[in-house]
């Protein structure tokens, strides 16, 4: 039998379990991933999305069925679904399209929507509309609050569909346009009349104000306001103070609060196009303008490249496209969510002949067949009850977890080797008195323990950082004892063998002793324990996070991550928030205890005798 | 034995006494002025009297003795030191006063201790009846496939937090199957009694005791096996089996006598740790215990109580502790010896 060194026969060992195997594989993709994915994916704590709250794990939101790729005629989409029409008139749905607040389906199109020929189809926020062939309206979806019809509890209805829409067919060709907002709904018709209906109360507050305006051209939906373009290239909005004191962000970079009209004075507004928070306009000098509620500085508009001009802008959620007279692509806005990720092939002119912004997708097209799309495409672990992302806080509060886990073991393992070494050593009064005050910190309550001292943390006024490297502090130094009584016995064994004896006739000096010759005798031992208790750690934090006294949301670790999931509502419904942070947490202390328990059997020589 | 029990007594006491000032310490640095929160409840009264306002603010702050220093006021909460001319502390029976509830501390704390003891009773002996024969199974078949099976659940078994199979198990069981009730503590509206009253907290208290034992059947069920493995490879064992007697016999009346010391031991250690353990548990199921008590307290200043629990967990560890001691007095005659350490 060939001979091998102590640290080979220990690998050999490992390698030939399976179990360890497995959890060594799953501990480093976990460590990479909570590690290194921040590092490409860093979190904005801010965020958040109002219009993505609790959405299901997917990937689908900007699969565009094939059918209507082909042959695109409108697209439209407001939060988490989108709506497309194709050129025979037939209306196709994608994305969320289950609403599972309210519990409707959205591609659950009614008869006459998928009998008839439709000419024009919008997305709302939780409903949608279309007109058919024949003029009449027909609309699904949420009804409850006055999107349309008069069925539902009406309790929030601000204004219920006009009789006459649901009485007798519009003009079916005199139709200019159909737009969606938020639990509203337009119709503009070439003649310039409106008709408006929804609960304007939280989706356009300037509705009754904008109702009568002459000479319509185009109209758009803001979160809760509605504006539009007159046929003069007059910027209209009925009655409202945003407008009036905006922030401007111009063409040549300027940024400033002002009143909108007064900044476009006598030129005329070509074309408008709204995001949830503000307006974009083509001025007819060929220069851009974003107005609006002040925000991100992600707002900017675009660079025009020389020579080319702006024909027409169109407006997504939280971004515009624009196309230019040469047919390049523009686009600017928010791009948290990839939106204005525009994909290499697309960037040249003569790229698109039509670029439609739809919610959080982005579509190019080139005579009616799709030429490229981009922007989000879902989330793959679920949005939580802000519209975050749990795929990124999983990571980031993964890097969390394990960062207070490893610390908090650093620091305990510092304090027990210590106490541990020198108690074991030299005995007598000093092994006494630091016994003594062991066993008081081993006899301190924990959890109590450490809620007190949280609770003290979070009174006092300290940064967030400091906190948890203090949260650090406080798991590492309630959690030596064990360690120390550990190391201590393991020196008390070592200290009687001739090894040490001999070192001592030498004249080698005791501290030397003690942590040159002794220490790295019982290091497998300290490996081992150490293992075990950085999944302890881990625990803890999460426990103390879970509680609300350990790190503060909105920083995510995998603790607080479950805070608020422990009713039968998100059990249920948003299974997708409590699933993957309790998953990874699980499988990271499983992996560990794994590690920990195949490595004290393979340090222990015995462990192998007794099969 | 005694001499040796009387030591430890003598040194709990005296680490009890550091331990209550050290929390005492640490629980009075919260900021939180409650002298002022009192003051500003009568601020009314002394609307245009800036002055009286002052006056009642500085009085409460002489009740409660925030005008000295931290060791006359741990002193005078203990009842070693007079309030006006009074002793009134711990050591007098006076638990205090909850500013929360405005009741009596004690009373306060009366339903919640039964609600607590009730569930970790019942965990305890639930896991018990459970990990006890698992252990011995597993340490008898020691090896084989079944125990590999049992050794891989109960690794699986501790490194499940709490929170997350408290979670697991309200999705299996009130979720999937609506069997049991996520929270309450009775049958709303009813009065029953006796028997009857029994069942119905059990009913309402089923889930966090099934979560609080399976959380323990990892951990329990390794140390048994442990213990009985190693008992198993005692020399009177090979000389019961040599002596022809039955397997069984040598498996419980031999091998298991030897496995209960350190049994024992974890058993004590253990239920006391349920204490500090079953807080979160509470905290989920809002179920009215000792740990819910502590947090809601915790978060609402209410001092008195949340000192009465913390000296009560302190208490409990260290008596844990003793006990521990005690029994490995009685099972280990090495210990009673109180030789010193070996030099």
């Amino acid at each position: 039998m060939e001979s091998l060194s102590p640290g080979r026969l220990a690998l050999r060992r490992f390698f030939r379990r399976p179990a360890a195997c497995i959890a060594l594989v799953l501990l480093s993709g976990i460590f990479l991933f909570v590690f290194l994915g921040p590092l490409f994916d860093p979190i904005d704590l801010s965020y958040a999305e109002p219009l993505h709250k609790n959405l299901s794990p997917s990937y689908d939101m900007l699969q565009i069925p094939d059918a209507l790729s082909r042959n695109i005629r409108q697209i439209s989409s407001r939060s988490s679904f989108s709506v497309g029409l194709d050129g025979d008139g037939r209306v196709y749905t994608w994305g969320k399209t289950y609403l599972r607040d309210i519990g409707t389906d959205l591609s659950d199109l009614p008869e006459e929507v998928r009998g008839r020929r439709i000419l024009h189809a919008a997305a709302g926020v939780d409903h949608a509309a279309a007109i058919d062939e024949n003029g009449y309206v027909l609309c699904w979806g949420a009804y409850d609050n006055g999107q349309y019809g008069h069925n539902g509890s009406m309790l929030a209805a601000a204004r219920p569909q006009p009789e006459e829409l649901l009485e007798r067919p519009l003009d079916p060709s005199g139709v200019r346009q159909l737009v969606c907002g938020n639990q509203v709904t337009a119709i503009l018709m070439n003649d310039g009349t409106t008709y408006l209906w929804g609960n304007y109360s939280i989706g356009a507050v300037n509705l009754p104000s904008f109702e009568g305006t002459k000479d319509l051209a185009k109209i758009v939906f803001l979160q809760s306001l509605i504006a539009g373009i007159t046929t003069d290239g007059e910027f209209v909005y009925g009655s409202s103070g945003v407008f009036e004191i905006c922030e401007i962000r111009a063409s040549d970079g300027t940024v400033f609060l002002g009143n909108l009209r007064e900044y476009i004075g006598d030129r005329k507004v070509l074309d408008i196009a709204a995001s949830m928070t503000d307006v974009c306009l083509l001025l007819d000098d060929g220069s851009l303008v974003i107005a609006g509620a002040s925000g991100e500085d992600t707002r900017r508009t675009p660079v025009i490249p020389d020579g080319e001009t702006v024909v027409v802008l169109s407006g997504g959620a939280r971004h515009y496209a624009a196309l230019t007279d040469t047919g390049r692509i523009l686009t600017w806005g928010s791009n948290a969510l990839d939106q204005t990720d525009i994909p290499a092939g697309l960037t040249e002119p003569g790229a698109a002949d039509e670029v439609i912004c739809a919610g959080f997708q982005t579509y190019a097209v080139r005579s009616g067949t799709l030429a490229g799309k981009w922007g989000f495409r879902g989330y793959l672990m679920g949005s939580d009850e802000l519209g975050r992302d749990i795929f990124t806080r999983v990571m980031n509060g993964g890097r969390m977890t394990m960062t207070i886990g490893a610390a908090a073991v650093l620091i305990s393992a510092v304090i027990g080797i210590l106490i541990g070494c020198i108690s074991g050593y030299s005995g007598g009064k000093t092994d006494f008195f630091l016994m003594r005050m062991t066993e008081i910190f081993a006899a301190i309550p924990f959890l109590p323990f450490a809620l007190v001292l949280s609770a003290l943390l979070r009174r006092t006024d300290v940064k967030e950082d400091v906190r948890i490297f203090l949260i650090m502090v406080v798991l590492g130094v309630l959690s030596w004892p064990g360690l120390a009584r550990l190391i201590r016995g393991q020196v008390l064994a070592e200290r009687e063998k001739e090894f040490v004896l001999a070192a001592q006739a030498m004249g080698v000096p005791e501290h030397r002793i003690a942590f040159r010759h002794i220490l790295p005798n019982v290091i497998s031992v300290i490996l081992v324990s150490l293992t075990l208790d950085f999944a302890g750690c881990m625990l803890t934090e999460a426990t103390l996070s879970y509680l609300g006294f350990g790190v503060q949301l909105p920083r995510p670790t995998w603790g607080n991550m479950l805070y608020g999931c422990n009713n039968s509502i998100v059990i249920r419904s948003y299974w997708w928030r409590w699933v993957f942070p309790a998953l990874f947490l699980s499988v990271s202390i499983l992996a560990i205890n794994i590690l920990g328990d195949t490595l004290r059997d393979i340090f222990d020589p015995k462990s192998e005798v007794e099969k | 034995m005694g001499k040796y029990l009387l030591r430890r007594v003598g040194y709990m006491l005296l680490v009890l006494v550091l331990l209550s000032f050290l929390m005492y310490l640490i629980y009075s640095m919260i900021p939180f002025d409650r002298a002022r929160a009192l003051a500003e409840e009568q601020r009314a009264a002394y609307k245009n009297d800036p002055a009286g306002f002052e006056a009642a603010y500085q009085n409460y702050r002489h009740q409660l003795g925030l005008d000295r220093s931290v060791v006359f006021r741990y002193l005078r909460w203990i009842g070693l030191v007079p309030v006006d001319g009074v002793y009134d502390g711990l050591l007098q029976g006076s638990l205090g006063w909850s500013f929360r509830y405005s009741r009596p501390a004690a009373e306060v704390l009366a339903q919640p201790l039964r609600n607590t003891v009730f569930l970790n009773l019942f965990s305890t002996v639930l896991s018990l009846g459970i990990t006890i024969p698992l252990g011995i199974f597993c340490a008898v078949h020691r090896g084989s496939r079944r125990d590999t099976a049992v050794q891989i659940g109960t690794v699986v078994g501790y490194s499940v937090p709490g929170f997350i199979a408290a979670i697991l198990f309200i999705c299996l069981f009130a979720v999937i199957l609506p069997v049991f009730p996520v929270s309450g503590m009775k049958t709303p509206g009813s009065s029953y009694t006796g028997l009857r009253k029994f069942f119905d907290e059990l009913y309402y208290m089923a889930l966090p005791i099934l979560v609080m034992t399976f959380s323990s059947l990892g951990g329990m069920t390794r140390y048994v096996r442990a213990a009985m493995t190693e008992a198993l490879t005692m020399d009177c064992v090979r000389t019961a089996r040599a002596k022809g007697l039955r397997e069984r016999a040598v498996i419980y009346s031999h091998a298991w006598r030897n496995a209960l010391i350190p049994v024992i031991t974890l058993v004590i250690g253990w239920f006391l740790r349920l204490f500090s353990g079953s807080l979160m548990i509470e905290n989920i199921f809002a179920l009215n215990g000792m740990g819910k008590l502590y947090i809601t307290c915790l978060n609402a200043n209410d001092y008195e109580v949340v000192l009465l629990l913390q000296m009560f967990y302190v208490t409990l560890a260290l008596l844990g502790n003793l006990l521990i001691d005690i029994a490995y007095g009685l099972a280990d005659p090495r210990v009673r010896a109180d030789r010193p350490e070996r030099r």
